[in-house]
């Protein structure tokens, strides 16, 4: 790095530096984590408002930053990967508050697994439905199949099926963090107070994203939104698969 | 903390080896969640390292999520055209998956009781 020059030697240096931080997992890491940061303590500022949802604020950051520096989102996700490498890690760790919640039902387990296959099948069918009614091309509709449970169990359902496990795992987030900012406003409406049972229906339809949201209001709702998170995504892993070449080519038929 | 990271990494690595040794559709993840869910179950007493990573991942899970979902900027000049249909639909079916689990489960807990 030459220090001395007439034409801005100052510019050429910070973009040296640039080139060389951008190509390090570490602006990449920093980036993620202070976008995470910020969006978390926005959340707490706001009173836990489900509005401000903690993941939707870290996603803009980071998508508005890529844009704004025109780093390519493969070189982010060179660096990222280690974050989104411990997704399969949480997911094992999921088996920790299954276990708990399972000690905690008692006789509860018919009824949450009847409100669970009921939640999920409308969960696919309307989204499919909607988007077959408005004309959204079967490209972009397959990946709704698996996107109803949580993103890293949803992108390792779609491998290998041709269905991209980037658009499943958008539409997965994309679903949970709706999930979080309206779930309150659903619940309140059909004056559910329970939190174990405003926790699972969270944990069904919103999984990681709602789970976190459910941890941050109730431990109670937390930990049976994990247990409702956790198996349906088990059983999505189990039933999923086998049904995915039939689904898809019967959606494209139809499309 | 790190005797609960060092068992979820071999969770993690079993089920892995398994799910791809044995060319099972179920993702490796989410055999090795299995395999630790039978092994907490059998072994009764509670492991407070390993509740304390887990306790820690599972509330920032939305971390985890941050890289994959980012994957959006490529693909929106795709998604432009049918984001309104989509984010419709993805909102329609969120708001009824709630509203169905936590309906159908009020109501059948109810129904056993009466």
């Amino acid at each position: 790095m030459s220090c001395a020059g007439v034409n801005g030697p100052a510019v050429t240096d910070l973009q040296e530096i640039w080139v060389y931080l951008s190509g390090s997992p570490l602006f990449s890491l920093v980036l993620t984590l202070v976008a995470y940061h910020l969006g978390l303590t926005a959340y707490e500022r706001s009173g836990k408002s489900p509005l401000a949802n903690p993941v939707a604020i870290a996603i803009l950051i980071v998508v508005g930053t890529l844009v704004a520096v025109d780093l390519p989102y493969e070189k982010y996700f060179e660096g990222a990967q280690f974050i989104h490498f411990l997704l399969g890690t949480a997911t094992v760790s999921l088996a920790v508050p299954i276990a708990k919640g399972l000690s905690m039902l008692q006789g509860r387990i018919p009824a949450l697994l009847l409100a669970l296959t009921l939640g999920g099948t409308v969960s696919i069918i309307s989204a499919i439905g909607i988007g077959l009614l408005l004309d959204v091309p079967s490209a972009l509709l397959l990946p709704m199949f698996a996107k109803s449970v949580t993103a890293p169990i949803a992108m390792g359902i779609v491998d290998s099926t041709g269905i991209s496990p980037t658009l499943t795992a958008i539409y997965a987030v994309t679903t949970g963090i709706l999930g979080a900012i309206m779930a309150r406003y659903i619940l309140d409406g059909l004056r559910i107070r329970d939190w174990t049972i405003r926790g699972f229906a969270i944990g069904v339809a919103a999984h990681g994203i709602g789970t976190s949201r459910a941890f941050s209001v109730h431990p109670q709702a937390g930990a049976f939104s994990s247990l409702g998170m956790g198996i349906h995504g088990i059983l999505g892993a189990v039933l999923l698969p086998p049904l995915l070449p039939w689904l898809t080519g019967w959606l494209k038929a139809l499309a | 903390m790190i005797r609960g990271l060092v068992i979820l990494l071999l969770f993690q690595s079993l089920g892995e080896l398994v799910s791809k040794g044995l060319s099972l559709p179920i993702p490796g993840p989410v055999a090795g969640l299995v395999f630790l869910l039978v092994y907490i179950l059998t072994r009764k007493r509670a492991d407070a390292d390993l509740e304390l990573v887990s306790q820690g991942l599972s509330q920032h899970l939305g971390l985890l999520f941050v890289p994959a979902a980012v994957g959006v900027v490529i693909f929106i000049p795709q998604l432009a055209d049918h984001a309104l249909a989509i984010g419709l639909a993805l909102l329609v079916s969120v708001a009824l998956a709630i509203g169905v689990t936590a309906g159908v489960l009020r109501w059948s807990e109810r129904s056993r009781r009466d």
